[in-house]
């Protein structure tokens, strides 16, 4: 791709991202004219507190922003993983890291943590996280190899195993309620407020400048382990580095809007198919396709049963699920024509 | 290649795959690195690029210890291009070969002016030079390994590792491949091949080395190296080892040596049986 088309991609995601965020600021059980985004959100700046001012300002424009960053976060890091891993199906929440980071969000709210400091449930999931990623990777590798399947499976068990703990400790605590356990296992952005989309933004923005640092050794990593070492690239410590920062940002994603699964699937794949394999442009171009589909999944969430506000992650994985099964079909055939010769 | 390199392994090992080599090389040589299948072969190539750490001993470039060395210094005195290229790859050639520059260039910046004129040069002498913007999945087997060796040379190192370059060519390109490791080698740069084919092997390097299950059974020039009792007592094989009328060393293999599979009486026999 040369560097006009890919300056017109990233123009065009950057224009229909804007549209996304438009939609999911005017679009809810109030209706706001796409005519009284720019005036009113000027005015709720300038210090005016009167209906639409205060429903665009403290309420849909947090909202907005969380989804853009969360979506970008995923997408991003689900790109990150399918290099490292080899492994184009890998996903924060297809290997169970998104799970990992919620039990550990949990874990800080239920110990009451979250209430000392507000940090501490982004970093109770950053570390959780941390911890899913290296066990499952362990459990995968062999002699420097890690296995598609055993990836896969491990990922399942662990992931599983954390919702179970998750779903435990909610069930444990008297005051809990229904939607909150659904809020950590399926995701949600309701009560999403500037703190914590500034929260968000700071690891978001800082992850996505490491994996960008990456950008040319996840495009050899991409060709294997062995073929990335001949070219010069420090292996353990590249693979280190990007782990650890795709926790941080999973983490700080999931404190703020829980489990939201295969957005870091679908994105990077669709995005791979249109501004190809390397990561200087695929980077970017997935951030903001992830913020766009997480922003549109967000709209569609509130509208589809409204009054009933579906939880985001519902809609994420009603779009995935079926994804990711024709992926693995795909891939299944990809294996047994390679077999055949 | 202004500054001709050396190459010294001391004692380089990694048993039981792999028991201690030893061997000074020099830019300006093409060595074949030759034995049977499991005879360590691959473990040598990958043990010198440091791919995989040695147990025992060293690897010195022009009296420089390798093992203090960062991944991206290293990768500039070292390419190795390993067996297996992933056939699935989706990045253009010159992405591809553009790869080789990681340990020159900066993270944020491009690969520069030389950078681009190291990379053109590269794939234009590998033949190359029309298929810059095609994938490599869509590429024959002998494409993709010269491409590899393109990745190679653009990593501007004065020594080559490469593993079977002509294991998945037709003879044109096997022989074409080899001849351009040649005129490499004649540039300047020392480059070391495994290689299963022994005449080509004869043909175009100048040493090589020989492993027998993980050991060195003989090292030096061709003639020397392969002779007949090298032949039954490595590969198991009874031949006659002549030179023919282009000076090229040549092999009659008879029949596998006794005791290793069914002998046929005769070598007469045999390729009465090898016609049928």
């Amino acid at each position: 791709m040369t560097r006009v088309s890919a300056l017109l991609v990233l123009c065009s995601l950057a224009v229909a991202l804007a549209v996304a965020a438009a939609l999911e600021v005017s679009i809810g059980p109030m209706m706001i004219p796409a005519g009284r985004l720019i005036p009113d959100t000027w005015a709720y700046l300038h210090g005016a507190r009167s209906g639409d001012a205060v429903v665009m300002g403290a309420i849909r424009w947090p909202r907005a922003l969380a989804a853009v960053l969360v979506g970008a976060g995923l997408a991003a890091t689900g790109a990150v993983l399918q290099a490292v891993f080899r492994n184009s199906m890998a996903d924060p929440a297809v290997i169970g890291v998104s799970s990992g980071a919620s039990l550990g969000a949990v874990l800080t709210i239920q110990t009451g943590l979250a209430q000392l400091n507000a940090w501490s449930t982004p970093v109770g999931a950053f570390v959780t996280g941390l911890l899913v990623v290296y066990v499952i990777y362990r459990l995968a590798t062999l002699q420097g190899k890690t296995a598609i399947h055993a990836l896969l499976l491990a990922g399942v068990a662990v992931g599983s195993f954390s919702s179970a703990m998750v779903t435990l400790l909610l069930s444990l605590a008297p005051l809990e309620t229904m939607q909150q356990m659904l809020f950590w296992l399926m995701g949600g952005l309701d009560g999403t407020t500037w703190m914590n989309v500034w929260m968000i933004l700071v690891f978001v923005a800082g992850g996505f400048v490491v994996y960008l640092w990456h950008a040319h050794a996840l495009d050899i990593l991409s060709l294997g382990e062995e073929q990335a070492e001949g070219l010069g690239v420090p292996l353990q410590r590249t693979k280190q580095v990007l782990f650890a920062t795709s926790a941080l940002v999973v983490g700080a994603c999931v404190s703020v809007s829980g489990v939201i699964a295969f957005v870091g699937l679908i994105v990077p794949h669709l995005v791979r198919m249109w501004v190809g394999p390397r990561h200087r442009l695929l980077l970017p171009a997935s951030a903001m396709g992830g913020g766009i589909l997480l922003a549109l999944a967000d709209v569609l969430a509130r509208m589809v049963l409204q009054p009933v506000e579906l939880n985001v992650g519902v809609v994420t994985s009603c779009l995935g699920a079926p994804f990711f099964l024709y992926l693995l079909r795909r891939h299944y055939q990809a294996f047994e024509r390679g077999a055949k010769g | 290649m202004s500054v001709r390199v050396d190459l010294e392994l001391a004692g380089l090992g990694l048993p039981p795959r792999l028991q201690a080599v030893s061997a000074r090389w020099r830019g300006g040589q093409v060595i074949g690195v030759v034995g049977p299948n499991g005879a360590g072969k691959s473990t040598l190539l990958r043990l010198i690029a440091g791919v995989l750490p040695a147990a025992t001993g060293t690897v010195s470039l022009s009296g420089r210890p390798l093992r203090g060395l960062a991944s991206r210094e290293r990768a500039r005195w070292l390419a190795y291009l390993p067996q297996q290229l992933p056939e699935d790859c989706p990045f253009t050639v010159r992405e591809f070969v553009e790869m080789g520059r990681y340990a020159h260039r900066s993270p944020w910046g491009g690969v520069g002016g030389h950078g681009w004129q190291v990379i053109h040069d590269s794939i234009a002498r590998m033949g190359l030079g029309s298929y810059e913007d095609v994938p490599l999945s869509q590429l024959s087997g002998g494409e993709r390994q010269r491409a590899g060796v393109a990745r190679c040379l653009a990593q501007e190192s004065p020594v080559l590792l490469l593993d079977e370059p002509i294991s998945n060519l037709d003879v044109h390109y096997q022989l074409d491949m080899l001849q351009r490791l040649r005129e490499l080698a004649d540039a300047g740069r020392l480059v070391v091949v495994a290689i299963h084919h022994l005449e080509f092997a004869a043909r175009y390097c100048s040493q090589l080395l020989l492993l027998d299950k993980g050991r060195v059974y003989a090292c030096g020039r061709p003639q020397e190296v392969l002779t007949a009792a090298a032949l039954r007592d490595v590969f198991g094989v009874e031949a006659e080892v002549f030179t023919d009328a282009h000076a090229h060393l040549r092999f009659t293999y008879l029949y596998p040596r006794e005791g290793d599979a069914q002998r046929p009486s005769t070598a007469v026999q045999a390729g009465e049986e090898a016609n049928r």
